[in-house]
């Protein structure tokens, strides 16, 4: 029947309610887990070589950022620190945004045979990397002993700031994974995006270090806020400004409740989108 | 009680001017070519019991029937309601992914399947066994023959306690001891007050399992009746 003005909307029931309340969680939790295991696995490999491949590769970014600063003859205080503050929460956000890209036609397989709660692919993907990229926070102690900065109380707000960096991958996934499947021919586009948002932010160089009129627009990005927030409970031993965590937060919950409806209104066609990718 | 009952369902498909397939919000956006109707007014209800085969030629719309009661697809229009727990081997690839050993596959698929990451865990020796797999189920899945794609699948599926089995063809990929399970299996959940809809070109063993069949043409159900009615208007059809 091909639906007109006076027919009934289409639906599908399941007389087999789904579990209600704390158990639904922990049930959804599970399958968050369970697809973010498969994703490392599939993205990162297995056996030892996962874990030195997940314990050098940060060291590895930060080394070429510090490369390029000393080449651009910048000097500053604790350069290797300074950049891991940024690269830290700059690679969990993107990493999370480009498995989200990939997080639909990765599951095409199952997205075929069987149903499942589709809205956790996205959430997954961010699992997947923050959980790759723990690691990398073993750099902080490590580059605080080479360059002989002590901790401080303000480390304290340290979960605060990886809390927020993480409500900015979980509302950036959203629009990603529709992205993944909408145009997956721009992904690679969208993801030089991505890199460029790192250079314009405070990067290489910390928000302080920067003009006047840079600084203008460079808090207009989401990442300046997390960026400085690292350095300020790491580097400077200071409690990080509100808006330092509030914006990054309030971008990602903004981008959640714009593009989560979306996604669950989109997602009933998957089946169809990813079998023509 | 397994049960499955459809009203005028119906699956709409929109092609760019690429043929690629669009969501209705993305057809707003991008310049739309084209439009099919891959199943139109389909309306049937199957019992706890039956054994129900979907007959038709290619692209006629048993493949999307099968999607829709899975819950892999939503109606477009219509309505559809499933009392049971569906089990299901819909794809090529039988659910499976190729990048994740067997022992992954096993307990990602029945975490989705609905079970909790113990059970799913737990599961692993009974699946590994089930499957016949040996050795090769610690390896990648890519590796696989299709047939022993179908085999590890399916094996995953009896681990879900399914009430209500929908197969497409793949098992017609098992080789005949393992085909035989599969008809066992069916038989009993048969037995056991479940449902089997199937569809495949093997129709001596789909008329084993299915005393019941819908003909397909062109998205609509043209017949449905007794298997061997069924398949002799089918066929018949076809020499004509």
């Amino acid at each position: 029947m091909k639906p007109t003005a006076e027919a009934p909307r289409p639906t599908r029931t399941d007389t087999a309610p789904p579990p209600a309340g704390a158990a639904s969680w922990a049930k959804r939790l599970d399958i968050v887990w369970a697809l973010a295991r498969s994703d490392l696995r599939i993205r990162y490999g297995r056996g030892s070589w996962q874990v030195v491949n997940w314990f050098v590769n940060p060291f590895v970014l930060v080394g070429v950022y510090v490369l390029l600063r000393v080449i651009l003859d910048r000097g500053g205080e604790a350069v290797g620190l300074s950049i891991a503050c940024a690269v830290v929460p700059f690679q969990i956000v993107m990493l999370s945004c480009v498995s989200a890209m990939n997080s639909v036609s990765l599951r095409e397989p199952i997205l075929l045979n069987m149903r499942f709660d589709r809205t956790l692919l996205p959430p997954s993907a961010v699992m997947t990397e923050t959980l790759a990229f723990v690691t990398s926070f073993v750099m902080f102690p490590l580059m605080m002993l080479l360059y002989w900065v002590g901790p401080t109380t303000a480390l304290l707000w340290l979960p605060l700031v990886v809390a927020a960096t993480m409500l900015l991958a979980f509302g950036a996934a959203w629009p990603s994974a529709l992205l993944g499947v909408w145009a997956p021919g721009v992904t690679l586009f969208a993801t030089q995006g991505l890199r460029i948002m790192f250079f314009a932010a405070p990067g290489l160089v910390a928000l302080s270090e920067m003009s006047d009129d840079v600084r203008r627009w460079i808090v207009l990005n989401p990442l300046t806020g997390l960026f400085e927030s690292f350095r300020d409970v790491i580097l400077y031993g200071d409690a990080p400004a509100l808006w330092q965590l509030g914006y990054p937060a309030a971008v990602g919950a903004l981008l959640a409740a714009v593009f989560l409806p979306l996604y669950r209104r989109e997602q009933r066609h998957f089946a169809k989108l990813v079998s023509s990718l | 009680m397994s049960h499955i009952r459809a009203e005028g369902v119906g699956v709409q498909f929109l092609f760019d001017r690429q043929q690629r397939t669009m969501s209705p919000m993305l057809a707003r956006f991008r310049r739309r070519s084209s439009e099919h109707w891959a199943l139109t007014d389909v309306s049937f209800e199957m019992t706890a019991g039956e054994g129900v085969a979907l007959l038709g030629a290619s692209g006629s719309g048993k493949s999307t029937l099968l999607r829709i009661i899975a819950g892999v697809l939503e109606p477009d229009a219509g309505q559809i309601a499933v009392s049971g727990r569906v089990g299901s081997l819909l794809s090529i690839q039988a659910g499976v992914m190729a990048a994740l050993t067997g022992r992954e596959n096993t307990y990602l698929l029945g975490v989705l399947a609905g079970m909790t990451a113990r059970q799913a865990r737990a599961q692993i020796p009974e699946v590994k066994a089930r499957s016949r797999l040996e050795d090769q189920y610690e390896h990648l899945v890519g590796s696989y023959s299709q047939g022993m794609r179908a085999r590890l699948g399916l094996a995953v599926i009896e681990g879900t306690e399914p009430s209500i089995l929908l197969l497409d063809e793949v098992h017609e990929a098992l080789d005949h001891e393992f085909r035989d399970h599969v008809e066992a299996y069916a038989h009993r959940l048969l037995e056991a007050g479940g449902l089997v809809v199937a569809t495949g070109h093997d129709h001596p063993m789909l008329e084993r399992l299915c005393t019941r069949a819908l003909l397909l043409e062109d998205g609509h159900v043209t017949a449905d009746g007794g298997f061997l009615d069924v398949q002799r208007r089918y066929l018949g059809d076809r020499a004509a």
